[in-house]
């Protein structure tokens, strides 16, 4: 009883053994749960078995995740021939088996035999014989294929990024135009480029669209402006869309210019809608990314918005409307742009009403993402470079062009729903334009029949273009034993990937229903397992105790976390956009990512006095931080500071008597009252304990960076500062009263009462 | 003095010089009393005085040497209405001895510079196609760049570029060279232009706090505006030299089969769009440089298909020319915009084939604008012409005025029919006003987007019908008042006053002061102006039928005898105008297309006497060993084997050697110095040649051929075919060369007169 004991979570799952079973006996069979996983690692036999857990089944997939600092990177296979079932094409994995003394192989998914291709024991140009077994398909769960030609039904697709970028009045004055220019032009090495392929465009907007000739002849670009919005049509058919190597002299001479060039505008309008498809117009030949920076509401032509907000309605059944698009322009607009191989990622910067619930819906259904700067203000260095930074990160990172993913898996189970940022192509075919590092899908299955063999496979594939413009196959292959036992399948249950598939649904549930039906329907679930469980393994144990497995015993703090989030919690103090943005972010963040949204990680600083180690290397790249404390109020000691990081914001929290040398050496501030609250860069001072500190914020933000493309800002709270502030940074201790919403304490009782002996 | 003694001090030539007191007298003259004005006619020591002209309080008639002036009283009777007028107070010192200038007989022609200033400068905006040859381009660019040193450094200029599409050049921006685009296929109206210039007002306010120093939602400076697009040379010469280097062809891909797309049409109307969106007082020229049809959007004059051909005056007389119709309203209404807010339009071809002139013609002949064919941009034709135009005076002025008004006052005899030329009617519906329509009719007035010492028009007169004070030996008084903007940016007023006799209708005066140069001229024009709209051999009739009536009027004959057939010398050379006038490239449209006879009737339309003498009957130079240099026959007889012909059509300047000095020449002769005689011969024609296109505007073809050349076709078709396949021999002893042809001769061609005058007579 007591806190919940949250280094569970860094715990691995206590899974069956299942290495033994498959062909190589490799550790790394299976592919690793940061890219695939299950909310039950023992997949009932029965329909029956399935249905008694009540627990949701469902596979949580971040196909394309970036790799962290001590990750294995994936291993490429350039065969002559990529090695299939010829009859449910699945990929040959850890998990067949030989038959025929090695001459033929038996899928693991449908049970075909197939021939066993030559070269996986002869290798025809050394002439020398190989051991099969140590073929990397045959041992790893992720594995990447270099797709030969039929793989191909045009030459793989070069890299384009072309940006729709806002110059309106207030866009410039925010310096948002500027930064952006900035960060463009320091990412031009960065952007993926291996094959010399890469082709970038550019398209600036306001009451009219400009286009920028970059010819690689041209010694200044040219600009050219439609302001024919009836039909908009392309000014040139050449060198809107450059060779980034060709033409990058004129590149680097129009990015240099572009803050300056709007310095006098008055435009207050935005055809946003217009650019979008001047934008398609440009890049839907080819396919690629447009990234969108906007700060004025869409107000002129087609994609035009008006402010709907009524804060009247914010924390009512009513502010379910302002959570759906206004209208169908951006979702339509997306659909159009899938088959074109055409993703959108979209940076919104208005400092009032974005409909961002709307505007969202360009980047959801090409597999993009939002980034959203409330409030951005240039001036500020802080918005600046966390802009910059997230910009510079987006353009850099790799990048898998004109995607498909499909997830096969052994007879008897069936996929019943698809949740995350994709367009469906056909029933089981996920399309996405970009597959994004950053986004995780989940498949919910069903148990369909009884399942006749003692294992279960998933195997995932994500037929893309690399970076490099090779057409490559990802595969990732997971096998999960099959049990009859309902004590092994909750034994075996993933609360990370619960949690994770629980808010996706939430998140569904609010967009198409309520946020309060969103909340019921999590409380709904939760009571469900542990009522199953209790009548199931304790039925005349002690009411006092809230009965869950070891592995689950985090899952109600997840859960109450979760309604407690900015995206779900009962109130009527936070903005639809801020809810739709965390919406938007909780359905695509991985499982990972999003169980440190709902439980934010929190440390106490003062520990670098205490232990040597802490901020400093660790083990494979790692940066040894303080033990993990409970998200309560009770860990705050007035004479301490504290560092809370929830995936998107870092917090320091400043207590009233903080200890001054502490003060000074983190902050370069003589006393606790001279610390100004709010955003802050912290100053470098010649001191162990501010590099120690600054190691742990660095790798914080190069964790989001890798996982999230996002920069966490810090912002200090003073502990009898800024009073909102305050409330921000508290609303994180989830354990705690706050507001209307129950403590740990009361929530646990509470279920402890309302669930059914 | 001779009738070129008084063009020369005036501008101004009448087909004749003493008017009869009848009207009926005056029909029965056939040829209409016209004049051949050049209101700007430039003369040797003209100045123009500074100050206000002294005008009739009724009819708005200036004060000119022929006022009766009552010194006594300080009066003077308006000859034109004969009001009384109190001279203003500063004429209070004048006497018979002290006479303001302008009542003095060597100010029949008088300029006034007005103190009132135009307030605006000028603005010159280039329209240039794009779908050029790369050479082609660039030697247009060249002359663009050029020509901005030559315009005065205040004038505003602008650039708008088209192809498939328009692109308007943003001169004020500093960044990079930028422009707003325009499809090409869309028919723009002024306000969606002015629209997607952002020059339409109403910019709503931002929602942003403002910095101080800035007024949001209003026009800056240089940074918004119309200022945006045209600037004057001196702050935009670098950017906008810099655009026009950087000038690429249209980037737009053409088929094999097809032409490229130019939009010629929206291109022009984007350019008035973007005029109309500010007042331009001080003139504006609407520079456009096509090289070849419009083929895309409103305007379109042919398909972008190469099997579609152009427009045939076969074509046009059966009706089947499927865009014209359609192509000439649109630039018609174009044109109407224009002459409404004051705007010239100059079209300059550069293109071997038709660019549809014919279409677009009402643009410049309505604005008193420039029509020009070359065969490209890359040749003198073009590009001396265009230089041409940025003449300067003595003082450095541009020799090119803007919102010109020309306006007639007659005195109560004699009223105006109307006025041929390139303007428009200002619908100034005076006393004046004639029954009888010429040319543009209906008003005293008439509005000439731009004018130049060069432009002429030809007005006409009638006698009036009913007249009280019809006393012969008294003067009739023609007043032309041209108002118009001068290129030093002030107003000026140009005042020619023409006063002639009236004659007993019998009186033999009246046949003596015929101008047969100035009347067959001012026929060329009204038969030009017929053929416009009347079938041409319709036109050729009435040719006819008006020589031989002027003939059975004032030739002496005796009836039915051919042989007594005579006309007095200042007649006999008419009928020889006439058969080159209904030979000429303005009447005959065979062999002609459409663009051609367009650009022929155009530069007939506004040039003066002499120049449209030689357009109507070219002159042939003959330069031999034996000879000398002597003006001859234009006539196949003076095609001889040892002559060199120098012929000036005026738009063609062609050598023609006769075949043995063509042969002397390719054997070298002239390189040997003991012939230097010869190669004096063949330097002579050059020059006389080279001193034609010294003066010409725009420059004439320059050929060199021999005799039998592909080239001596220009030279074969002019001359009149005494000496034809037909008939060799018949004059064949003076030598000649036999013309391929069934024109009637010129010799035929008087026979017919003089049996047909005597015949009925
Ligand atoms: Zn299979
Ligand atoms: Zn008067």
């Amino acid at each position: 009883q007591g806190s919940p004991q949250m280094d569970a979570l860094s715990r691995p799952t206590d899974l069956l053994k299942v290495d033994a079973q498959s062909i190589a006996q490799s550790p790394l069979a299976n592919s690793s749960p940061v890219y695939q996983r299950c909310t039950i690692n023992a997949i009932p036999q029965t329909p029956a078995l399935m249905n008694k857990s009540r627990i949701p089944f469902g596979l949580l997939i971040t196909p394309y995740r970036q790799l962290l600092a001590g990750d294995d990177p994936v291993p490429v296979i350039n065969a002559p021939q990529v090695v299939r079932c010829r009859r449910c094409r699945t990929y040959i994995n850890p998990w067949i088996t030989f038959v025929d003394q090695g001459a033929r192989w038996k899928c693991n998914l449908c049970f075909l035999t197939n021939d066993v291709p030559a070269f996986f024991d002869w290798d025809a140009n050394q002439r020398t014989r190989l051991d099969r077994m140590k073929r990397p398909e045959l041992n790893y769960g992720v594995v990447e294929f270099v797709a030969p030609q039929e793989y191909m039904v045009r030459p793989p697709q070069p890299v384009v990024m072309l940006f729709v970028i806002d110059v309106t009045y207030s866009a410039v004055q925010s310096g948002m135009v500027a930064v952006a220019a900035k960060a463009i032009r320091d990412s031009l090495d960065a952007i993926p480029n291996t094959d010399s392929r890469t082709k970038i465009g550019f398209i600036t907007v306001d009451s009219s669209l400009h286009f920028y000739n970059l010819g690689a002849a041209l010694t200044a670009p040219k600009m050219m402006v439609v302001g024919d919005l009836e039909d908009s049509f392309l000014p040139t058919p050449y060198d809107l869309l450059v060779s980034l190597v060709e033409s990058r002299a004129v590149i680097d001479a129009f990015l240099e210019r572009l803050p300056t060039m709007f310095a006098h505008t008055h435009e207050t309008q935005l055809c946003f809608g217009k650019a979008l498809k001047a934008a398609q117009k440009m890049i839907g030949p080819i396919g690629g990314k447009i990234i969108v920076l906007q700060h004025t509401l869409p107000n002129l032509d087609e994609g035009a918005l008006k402010p709907r907000e009524d804060t009247k309605v914010l924390g009512t059944p009513k502010e379910a409307a302002l959570l759906q698009p206004a209208i169908d322009y951006y979702k339509n607009f997306a659909v159009d742009c899938s088959p074109m191989q055409v993703s959108l990622d979209v940076f919104l910067f208005n400092p009032q009403y974005a409909d961002l619930a709307t505007v969202s819906g360009c980047a959801k259904f090409t597999g993009g993402a939002v980034y959203y700067y409330p409030r951005f203000s240039a001036a500020r260095a802080e918005d600046a470079i966390k802009f910059a930074t997230e910009l510079g990160h987006l353009l850099a990172r790799p990048l898998g062009l004109e995607a498909v993913l499909r997830v096969r898996t052994t007879k008897g189970i069936k996929a019943k729903a698809f949740h995350g940022n994709f367009f469906m192509r056909s029933t089981d075919l996920l399309s996405l334009p970009n597959v994004s590092p950053d986004n995780s899908y989940a498949i919910e299955y069903e148990v369909v029949d009884t399942i006749a063999t003692n294992m279960v496979c998933f195997q995932t594939s994500l037929l893309h273009t690399s970076s490099n413009g090779e057409r490559r196959i990802r595969v990732l292959t997971l096998a999960i034993p099959v049990t009859t036992s309902l004590s092994e399948v909750f034994s075996t249950a993933d609360q990370i990937a619960l949690s994770a598939l629980l808010a996706k649904k939430a998140v569904e549930r609010a967009l198409t229903s309520k946020i309060e039906d969103a909340r019921e329907a999590v409380m709904y679930k939760l009571n469900e397992i542990i009522a199953v469980y209790r009548s199931a393994f304790a039925p005349n144990g002690p009411s006092s105790q809230l009965l869950l497995p070891e592995n689950l015993k985090l899952l109600p703090v997840l859960m109450l976390a979760l309604i407690k989030n900015l995206a779900f919690r009962q109130t009527n103090t936070i903005p639809s956009d801020l809810r739709s943005y965390m919406l938007s972010l909780l359905y695509a963040f991985s499982p990972e990512l999003t169980v440190v949204n709902l439980y934010p990680r929190f440390w106490n600083v003062d520990m670098l006095y205490a232990d040597e180690h802490i901020g400093h290397p660790g083990e494979n790249g790692s940066i040894v931080f303080p033990p993990l404390l409970n998200l309560s109020s009770e860990k705050l000691d007035r004479k301490g500071m504290y560092l809370l990081e929830n995936g998107l914001e870092m917090f320091l929290w400043v207590g009233k008597e903080a200890n001054p040398e502490l003060v000074s050496t983190l902050l370069g501030r003589p006393s606790v009252d001279a610390v100004p609250p709010g955003k802050t860069t912290l100053p470098t001072i010649d001191h162990p304990l501010n590099g120690r500190f600054r190691n742990l914020v660095d790798k914080i933000r190069e964790e989001r960076l890798l996982t999230g493309t996002r920069y966490p800002q810090l912002y200090v709270v003073r502990e009898d500062g800024d009073p909102a502030l305050r409330m921000w940074f508290l609303s994180h201790l989830v354990e705690d009263r706050f507001e209307q919403q129950l403590s740990y304490m009361q929530f646990v009782s509470g279920l402890r009462e309302s669930v059914p002996k | 003095m001779s009738f070129e003694e008084i063009e020369d001090a005036n501008g101004v030539r009448l087909s004749w010089n003493a008017w009869p007191t009848s009207r009926i007298e005056a029909t029965r003259m056939v040829v209409p009393i016209g004049a051949m004005y050049t209101p700007l006619k430039e003369r040797e020591g003209f100045q123009a005085f500074r100050c206000e002209p002294v005008t009739c309080k009724t009819c708005r008639g200036i004060l000119n040497p022929c006022c009766q002036i009552d010194y006594n009283s300080k009066l003077w009777i308006c000859p034109f209405c004969l009001q009384r007028n109190q001279f203003p107070p500063h004429y209070a010192e004048i006497s018979p001895s002290q006479r303001p200038p302008e009542v003095l007989t060597e100010y029949m022609t008088i300029e006034y510079a007005l103190p009132k200033p135009v307030g605006a400068p000028p603005v010159f905006l280039y329209v240039v196609d794009t779908c050029l040859e790369a050479d082609d381009l660039e030697a247009l660019r060249e002359s663009l760049v050029v020509s901005l040193n030559l315009l005065p450094k205040t004038a505003l200029v602008g650039l708008i570029t088209f192809g498939t599409m328009v692109q308007v050049h943003e001169l004020g921006f500093s960044e990079c060279p930028k422009s707003y685009v325009f499809r090409g296929n869309k028919d723009y109206n002024s306000k969606q232009v002015q629209q997607m210039l952002g020059l339409a007002g109403g910019v709503a306010k931002p929602q942003q706090p403002v910095r101080p120093g800035q007024i949001p939602g209003q026009p800056q400076g240089a940074g918004s505006g119309v200022g945006r697009f045209l600037q004057p040379v001196a702050e935009c010469e670098f950017t906008l030299t810099n655009i026009l280097e950087q000038l690429q062809r249209d980037p737009w891909p053409v088929a094999n089969d097809r032409r490229p797309l130019r939009c010629t049409g929206t291109a022009l109307s984007v350019a008035l769009g973007l005029l109309e969106s500010a007042y331009f007082n001080g003139g504006t020229r609407i520079m456009t440089f096509a090289g070849g049809p419009c083929t895309e959007g409103p305007g379109l004059v042919l398909g972008h298909e190469l099997r579609e051909k152009p427009r045939s005056h076969h074509d046009l007389e059966r009706d089947v020319a499927k865009h014209w119709k359609k192509a000439t309203k649109f630039y018609e209404s174009l044109a109407k915009r224009c002459t409404e807010k004051g705007f010239v339009v100059d079209i300059f071809a550069g293109c071997l084939d038709q660019i549809g002139l014919m279409e677009m013609k009402s643009m410049a002949n309505m604005t008193n604008g420039n029509l020009l064919i070359a065969d490209s941009f890359n040749t003198s034709v073009f590009k001396q012409s265009f230089n041409r135009l940025f003449v300067t005076d003595a003082e450095g002025f541009l020799k090119m005025g803007f919102g010109a008004t020309l306006e007639v006052q007659t005195s109560r005899e004699l009223k105006v029919c109307g006025l041929i030329g390139p303007a428009v009617s200002a619908n100034k519906k005076t006393a004046c006003v004639g029954e009888t329509e010429i040319g543009i009719s209906g008003t005293s007035a008439w509005k000439f987007g731009s004018i130049t010492p060069r432009t002429s028009c030809a007005i006409y007169f009638e006698v009036a019908p009913q007249v009280q004070s019809f006393q012969p030996g008294t003067f009739g008084v023609i007043q032309f008042v041209t108002l118009y903007q001068h290129s030093s940016g002030f107003y000026r007023l140009r005042v020619t006053t023409v006063p002639r006799i009236w004659a007993e209708p019998s009186s033999p005066t009246i046949a003596a002061s015929f101008d047969q140069e100035a009347a067959a001229v001012l026929m060329a024009r009204i038969a030009a102006f017929k053929s416009e709209v009347d079938d041409g051999p319709d036109v050729l009739r009435w040719l006819d039928r008006m020589l031989i009536r002027l003939c059975q009027r004032f030739a002496s004959f005796t009836k039915e005898d051919m042989n007594s057939f005579q006309l007095a010398p200042n007649f006999s050379i008419y009928p020889q105008f006439m058969f080159h006038l209904r030979r000429s490239q303005f009447l005959q449209v065979v062999n002609t297309s459409p663009d051609e006879t367009t650009y022929y009737r155009h530069i007939l339309n506004r040039e003066d006497v002499n120049n449209s003498l030689i357009m109507i009957q070219p002159t042939l130079m003959s330069y031999s060993m034996e000879t000398g240099v002597k003006p001859v026959l234009l006539d196949s007889v003076s095609m001889n084997n040892n002559v060199i012909l120098l012929l000036d059509t005026y738009f063609h300047v062609l050598i023609w050697h006769g075949e043995t000095v063509a042969a002397w020449r390719k054997a070298k002769y002239h390189e040997n110095p003991t012939y230097f005689a010869f190669r004096d011969l063949l330097e002579m024609p050059k020059a006389d040649a080279r001193a034609l296109l010294e003066e010409r505007f725009p420059i004439p073809r320059y050929i060199e051929t021999d005799q039998g050349g592909s080239q001596a076709r220009f030279l074969l078709s002019k001359v009149n075919p005494s000496t034809t396949h037909q008939n060799a021999g018949e004059y064949g002893a003076g030598g000649g060369q036999a013309i391929p042809t069934d024109d009637v001769s010129l010799q035929v061609f008087m026979e017919h007169l003089k049996r047909l005058t005597v015949a009925s007579g």
